[in-house]
């Protein structure tokens, strides 16, 4: 190795020599020197350096778990943030859409207190009984109007399928199921 | 192993020289009036030839009756001290005419040897359990039997031959710039894109403005989210703002991550990384080299963030924490199905897609 190093630092510094020598050569017919610096032509194999990797047990937010090497010498390392609680992973899920923290239950108790008139992209809430049953009312009336479309679907549907076929009786169908 | 036969190539080049061989007298029936010229004339050359052989000299009668290495073996006393009975690589690569070659870098008793696999990392696994099943499925173009695509025109536009100068022209590159794209050929159960490497770069150009504490920084922390030992580049161009010359400063450090090590690194990364990353979307959909290598940049902050880094922050001086420009490396041909696969194992990407 050390060897190594020195080789190539005075074939660093021949280099420039050599070019000078070359011109000077005719000038010296008679004795002809070769300036012969070492010149071995090897490469040195040098091993691979590979830093030590520990394994460790990473504890994903969920409780799952899974080992990989690592440099890090920690055997256990819990993660409080991964792709199991982070919305970028979990674009659907309610649960982290709208993070509140209300653990003492004092936006609650203000809520409750002032109401929710204050809150701009509040959705539209009942909150007397009076419009709850109003809320149900009309979720019921939505429901039936589906439902009579769906009815309406249906009969299309079997429209279709008995085209053509009309001395057959028509199949007896459920009710088609979305 | 071609140690241990060591005149592999000595053999095979001396009894072509003995042999005479009937090559040259087929070249001296082809006789030209220059080759009487007195500088041409061969056998001139032929005569400055010794004609004695190093082969012919007699071999001592005694070699070769005393050469028994098995009975020598068995009547030492005592064994040879065990390096002797094992093969060392040299240390040397002294090119392949050399007689004493080392071995490749696979076998195990080379220099260049790196044992493993060890383990069947996270994402590995994921990979070939689920993702590669799934983008062959997700990639798989159904032509009916006897189906033959419509001949494509030629990459290389020739040259209409309305010049006589057309004449054995090279051939014209493609309309609206020279660039050759890969061609993408239809992903079957042979050719599913799988990453291939990653790189994890670092420029730091206060190594070249400030002092190299910077860079040595840079290459221990890039080691340490990586597993491995890094690299140091000079710089290429000039920046006159830093006051970087080419070819002078060592600026920037790089960590090449294949097979094991690069799973490791991308299963840590998606799961533990890129989650805490604060209000991060994604990767930009538009990066890409076009040929299915994807970038993208993590400030210094978020580098910050690696288990390594944070399990001992308090080694690394908090503002010399290199941000690092990783490229995924997938031997697909065409960013949409590098976006593909590497959506599959959980980098989000946003923004306009550009394939």
């Amino acid at each position: 190795m050390s060897m190594h190093t020195s080789l190539r630092r005075t074939a660093a510094t021949i280099t420039n020599s050599t070019t000078s020598i070359l011109p000077r050569l005719p000038t010296q017919p008679t004795a002809t020197t070769f300036i012969c610096s070492q010149c071995r032509h090897a490469t040195l194999l040098r091993r691979p350096k590979r830093p030590y990797t520990f394994t460790q047990l990473i504890t994903l937010s969920d409780g799952s778990t899974f080992t990989h090497r690592t440099t890090s010498p920690a055997p256990i390392y819990r993660s409080t943030r991964d792709t199991r609680n982070s919305l970028l992973w979990n674009p659907s899920s309610s649960k982290l859409m709208n993070v509140e923290d209300d653990e003492a239950g004092r936006l609650a108790a203000f809520r409750a207190r002032f109401g929710r008139g204050y809150d701009v992209n509040t959705p539209a809430e009942p909150v007397d009984p009076k419009d709850a049953a109003a809320v149900k009312e009309k979720e019921a009336a939505a429901k039936a109007q589906a439902d009579a479309e769906q009815e309406e679907e249906d009969n299309l549907l079997d429209l279709i399928s008995s085209f053509g076929q009309n001395e057959a009786p028509p199949p007896e169908k459920k009710p088609f199921k979305k | 192993m071609a140690a241990r036969e060591p005149s592999r190539f000595l053999s095979r080049a001396l009894p072509r020289a003995s042999v005479p061989s009937i090559r040259p007298q087929g070249f001296l029936s082809r006789r030209n009036v220059s080759d009487e010229a007195p500088s041409r004339r061969l056998s001139d050359h032929l005569s400055e030839l010794e004609s004695g052989s190093s082969l012919s000299t007699p071999v001592p009668e005694g070699a070769a009756q005393s050469f028994d290495p098995v009975a020598r073996a068995k009547a030492r006393k005592t064994q040879l001290p065990r390096g002797r009975y094992q093969f060392r690589s040299p240390k040397y690569d002294r090119g392949p005419l050399h007689p004493h070659q080392p071995p490749p870098a696979s076998d195990p008793s080379s220099r260049l040897f790196v044992p493993g696999p060890f383990s069947a990392p996270r994402a590995e696994q994921t990979y070939d359990s689920t993702v590669a099943s799934d983008i062959m499925s997700l990639c798989y173009v159904h032509t009916p039997p006897g189906f033959k695509p419509p001949p494509k025109a030629p990459r290389l536009r020739e040259w209409d031959d309305s010049s006589p100068y057309h004449k054995n022209r090279v051939l014209r590159g493609p309309r609206g710039g020279d660039v050759l794209r890969l061609l993408r050929k239809p992903i079957k159960f042979n050719n599913i894109p799988e990453i291939e490497r990653i790189t994890i770069h670092s420029y730091v150009n206060k190594a070249a403005t400030e002092n190299s504490s910077w860079l040595h920084v840079a290459g221990i922390a890039v080691q340490a989210i990586s597993n491995v030992r890094v690299e140091t580049f000079k710089s290429k161009t000039s920046v006159a703002n830093w006051g970087i010359v080419p070819g002078r400063d060592s600026v920037a450090v790089k960590a090449e991550l294949y097979g094991e090590n690069m799973y490791h690194f991308l299963g840590k990364l998606v799961d533990v990384v890129l989650p805490r990353i604060k209000d991060w979307e994604g990767v930009k959909g538009t990066s890409g080299d076009s040929s299915g290598n994807i970038t993208f940049g993590m400030e210094p902050e978020n580098v910050a963030l690696f288990p390594e880094i944070e399990v001992n922050y308090d080694m690394y001086p908090p503002k010399m924490i290199p941000g690092c420009h990783i490229t995924l490396h997938t031997s697909a041909r065409t960013d949409k199905d590098a976006r593909l696969l590497l959506s599959a194992m959980g980098i989000p990407f946003y923004g306009k897609i550009v394939n």
